[in-house]
């Protein structure tokens, strides 16, 4: 199968599986009745002329077929609708709140690939050693440990103890530090990176460690000794590129995860992003909000198992033009 | 880790300068340290290769052959370890050398090939790249004369267009060509001795043929030394000068190529030629049926006592579960390892 | 050549130096020289033990609030309340143990949910294959990529407004128990996948194709030759699987929304978080609660996967 085709039958499946959990989120929020009933329930003064006129405004009349198209059909036009809570168009909101999530996820993602990326050499090179014991049972220790709890544990030392770092916010609210704000920016940054960077190094670094391990065991590895290559080559040269190759998906599934449980991460740092948008939403019944996040982070896991499968085809010619 | 790690007791012992052959490989054990327990994978081997000369280290799979042959490059994988023997190589023994001392050595003066082509190539690096990087790293060549080096090798060892190979990844390749690739990569750099672990095994009957051909030429004209390590007795009966029998970690009987298929000393050697389908036997009436060795190897983590072959040979006497046999002399070049083939006056020191 | 040969009658009457042992015999044998395996064993049999005995030991009943009559909330460790006490006025250790069972009971219930459909589809895909094992396993592959605790976090709560004035409300910890069938109807994938793998490679195996021929039943063939040569890759999933349960609850209950009527270590950390900087100790304990338990559960899939398949280790 050429790359072309290959790519074209991952993005048909991503389609597919845009609309199925669309349709789904759509199904399960109307099966909740009239949102804008439910939230004006309990609101004295509010007469059904009004819930039926907000009703018409926010979408929410008309039958579930009717009103499910002609939602999709704006969604393809980047319009998510209005913000019932915030009375903002959802597409500004997630492009604000998007962006401060972003912001931590991938310095924390490439921080972490580096980081393992060199934990993992180490560590395969001289297996069975004092190193890589100490790697390994550090990255089992760290993979197991939750986020939250590496949050938590950062906040207490380096915020309440050492007071050094903010523990929560992505700005200050009075005092910029150093006066600028791209330093305090910064400076906000680095205990929510620090806790995404632990968290997923621990699971790279397993995972890298053991491909590699396997991959020095190969044939054209014991090949490429034999040729007399000096270890540095062999090692980086030749091992490493091939072990990044299942690397790579990981990478994916990893943003996904991450993207996933932004919600956790930014409540730990009360970091104003997309999880923090996200729970604000499903707490307050905010429902353009969360459909058009939940869609926001489908479509961008789809995207990044696409770069996934691009970075493949980049990699590793077996899947070039076969 | 890239070199398998040598515990050797006893001190180096001097290197005695006659004309000494190629390569002599002196009193080898590499052992497996398991969880389960130490496998005798190689216990106490020697074996020589003259100049210009082939030998050919025959045995069934898990006789040690393989673990033998790559441990003179010291690339025994883990938890392979080297617990005795010299490897002398060109004056040096190897098993007392550097690990930059050896990146000297393999691919230059000492080079090898696989048995599997389709993994002992690299999948994700073209094949121009593969060669010209160890010429490159070896010779210091510019990226233009190593090139045109590498396509002059894949040229020797009979492929066509060679200058389009060089862009072309290992997936592109029919087997029968990587082999030949793998070939042209032991040679770039005309070492003075080839390993070859069973070269031909992985590939198709036809081309099997057609590569010991090629191997068989290309040693002639390089004059390079070989040692031939398989399971064939048909293919070292083709390439080899002189032939080594290896049973469970052991050698068994060492001469001339004629000598063995001629007059074979050890029981295993006899049995495994007998095993082997001959054109000029009949094989009807009375012997229908191509004979077998009875049993099957011993597991190396509970290796029996005395001569590791006596449970399967036809020939033991009692002594045999016993006494380890020494390697006796029988002729000049004609050693064998069996209690019934020489009296304890005629072992060699 | 013939030097590879079938073992003929001399090797049959040669004594057996060993006996063999069985597969579970032999993968245990090698679990207990695995140290990581066994730290995992114990930290999960510590983690049981707390849910069984526990609720008898515990020092205070989970729900007494009485330090908070006392002015005591918030109150550190010492003689009275070993682990302290939290923003509400309970005893954290007392609340910690009683979270272990419902821990157990999440991670338990999710993997049994997911094992059932995993195996199911895994196995009918892989031993129907053709077009049944195309469609059925595009499914599992939505089933990866959809962002599962996003749809879950909206799911309980949308779940939980929906069954208000229905007969659903009256089942007690009805709420943990949407999220323990949510984690289930979204961990089964890669178990489906596993015994997808499992029942191909199994379908062809000589011994299955010897059962065959001597006429043995298709629900024979399935669940006494296939599925117990099957088992052993799938036990590890399902510990992974219960350690990921497990996490994945409590990071629910930690944003609030999680079972009010059930003690859960997410819950306590949800409680007590605005107080971290005034009582550690209360968000500490659940806390550590968590990654012992997820670690135990690691540990032990590690060690399984080594007992079990020995050559993957270096």
């Amino acid at each position: 199968m050429g790359a072309f085709r290959f790519i074209l039958r991952r993005l048909a499946f991503s389609a597919v599986l845009i609309l199925g959990v669309s349709f789904i989120l759509f199904a399960l929020i109307n099966a909740i009745g009239n949102p804008i009933q439910i939230m004006l329930a309990e609101t004295p003064g509010v007469s059904d002329e009004m819930v039926a006129t907000l009703s018409k405004f926010y979408g929410l009349d008309g039958n579930f077929i009717d009103r499910y198209w002609s939602w999709l059909w704006a969604i393809l036009h980047f319009d998510f609708g209005t913000s019932i809570i915030y009375n903002q168009p959802v597409a500004d909101l997630l492009q604000v709140w998007g962006m401060e999530t972003l912001k931590i996820q991938l310095p924390g993602l490439v921080l972490s690939t580096l980081i393992a990326t060199a934990a993992g050499v180490v560590a395969a090179t001289k297996q069975h050693g004092w190193a890589d014991f100490s790697i390994v049972s550090s990255a089992m220790l760290g993979h197991s440990l939750p986020g939250f709890l590496i949050g938590i544990l950062l906040i207490l030392i380096f915020s309440y103890w050492l007071g050094v770092l903010p523990s929560y916010g992505a700005y200050s609210t009075r005092n910029l530090f150093m006066g600028s704000i791209v330093i305090d920016g910064l400076w906000h940054m680095v205990l929510p990176v620090a806790m995404l960077t632990v968290f997923n190094t621990a699971t790279l670094t397993l995972l890298m460690r053991s491909s590699l391990v396997d991959v020095l065991r190969q044939d054209y590895i014991t090949a490429a000794w034999a040729s007399g290559l000096p270890a540095r080559r062999v090692v980086l040269h030749h091992a490493l590129r091939n072990a990044f190759i299942p690397q790579l998906t990981y990478l994916g599934t990893l943003f996904g995860l991450m993207l996933g449980t932004a919600p956790v991460t930014e409540t730990v740092f009360t970091w104003p992003g997309l999880g923090a948008l996200y729970i604000s939403a499903i707490q307050q019944l905010d429902y353009p909000v969360i459909m058009g996040e939940t869609m926001i982070i489908t479509v961008m896991l789809v995207l990044a198992t696409l770069l996934t499968d691009i970075a493949y085809v980049a990699i590793d010619p077996r899947i070039r033009l076969a | 880790m890239h070199s398998t790690p040598v515990s050797v007791a006893e001190p180096a012992p001097p290197i005695v300068g006659q004309p000494a052959p190629l390569l002599a490989v002196e009193g080898l054990k590499v052992h497996f340290h398991t969880r389960d327990g130490v496998v005798r994978a190689v216990d106490g081997v020697d074996f020589q290769v003259g100049s210009g000369q082939t030998l050919g280290i025959v045995g069934e799979s898990g006789s040690g052959k393989t673990i033998s042959s790559l441990t003179l490059l010291r690339l025994a994988p883990p938890p392979a370890r080297i617990i005795a023997g010299r490897v002398l190589f060109e004056g040096e023994d190897l098993l007392r050398q550097s690990d930059k001392r050896l990146t000297q050595i393999r691919g230059r003066r000492m080079a090898m090939i696989f048995q599997n082509p389709a993994t002992s190539l690299n999948p994700i690096l073209s094949i121009g790249r593969q060669l010209t990087e160890i010429l490159r790293w070896h010779t210091g060549a510019s990226r233009q004369a190593a090139r045109d080096r590498a396509v002059e090798l894949l040229a020797l060892v009979g492929i066509s267009d060679p200058a389009a190979r060089l862009r072309q990844y290992p997936h592109e390749l029919s087997g029968g060509m990587k082999q030949r690739v793998g070939i042209a990569r032991a040679l770039l750099c005309e070492p003075a001795l080839l390993l070859a672990d069973e070269p031909t095994t992985a590939l198709d009957v036809t081309i099997q043929a057609q590569i010991l051909d090629l191997l068989a030429e290309l040693r002639r004209r390089l004059g390079m030394s070989m040692v031939l390590v398989t399971h064939d007795m048909g293919v070292v009966a083709r390439m080899a000068d002189r032939i080594t029998v290896m049973y469970a970690g052991r050698v068994c009987e060492t001469a001339d190529a004629a000598t063995i298929f001629n007059a074979p000393q050890h029981p295993y050697t006899r049995a495994l030629l007998e095993s082997m389908p001959r054109i000029d036997h009949s094989y009807s009436g009375a012997r229908r049926v191509l004979p077998s060795i009875a049993g099957r190897p011993p597991d190396l983590l509970h290796a029996p006592p005395g001569c590791r072959f006596h449970d399967r040979c036809p020939e033991a006497i009692p002594e045999c579960r016993r006494v380890m046999p020494h390697e006796y002399l029988l002729a000049p070049g004609h050693t064998v390892s069996c209690l019934r083939r020489g009296s304890p006056g005629e072992a060699t020191p | 050549m013939n030097a590879e040969l079938a073992p003929t009658a001399l090797a049959e009457t040669a004594p057996l130096r060993r006996p063999p042992l069985g597969v579970w015999r032999q993968s245990w044998h090698r679990f207990r020289r695995n140290r990581a395996g066994m730290i995992g064993l114990f930290l999960v049999a510590l983690v049981v033990l707390t849910a069984i005995i526990g609720p008898f030991a515990a020092p205070y009943d989970p729900n007494d609030q009485s330090a908070m009559l006392r002015g005591a909330a918030h109150a550190a460790p010492s003689a009275r309340n070993w682990l302290g006490t939290d923003q509400n006025g309970y005893d954290v250790l007392s609340r910690g143990i009683y979270g272990a069972p419902t821990a157990l009971a999440v991670g338990l219930g999710a993997m049994v949910i997911a094992s059932l459909i995993g195996v199911l589809v895994g196995g009918i895909a892989g031993y129907v294959g053709g077009f049944v094992d195309e469609a059925l396993m595009r499914g599992a592959d939505f089933f990866m990529i959809v962002p599962i605790f996003v749809v879950i976090l909206a799911v309980v709560r949308l779940f939980g407004i929906i069954v208000v004035g229905t007969a659903l409300e009256r089942i007690p910890n009805l709420n943990l128990m949407t999220i323990i069938l949510l984690l289930g109807l979204f961990s089964w994938p890669p178990i489906a996948r596993m015994a997808r793998a499992e029942f191909m490679r199994l379908r062809h195996a000589e011994f299955v194709e010897a059962a065959l021929c001597i006429g043995t039943t298709r629900r024979d063939i399935l669940f006494r030759h296939i599925l117990p040569n099957a088992l052993p890759p799938l036990i590890v999933l399902v510990a992974l699987g219960i350690g990921t349960a497990i996490l994945t609850e409590a990071m629910v209950s930690f944003l609030g929304f999680g079972d009010p009527k059930s003690i859960s270590w997410g819950q306590m950390l949800f409680f007590n978080y605005q107080a971290l900087k005034v009582a550690p100790w209360a968000c500490l304990v659940p806390g550590a609660a968590i990654f012992v338990t997820v670690l135990g559960f690691n540990l032990l899939a590690d060690g399984l996967t080594d007992a079990f398949n020995p050559r993957v280790r270096g």
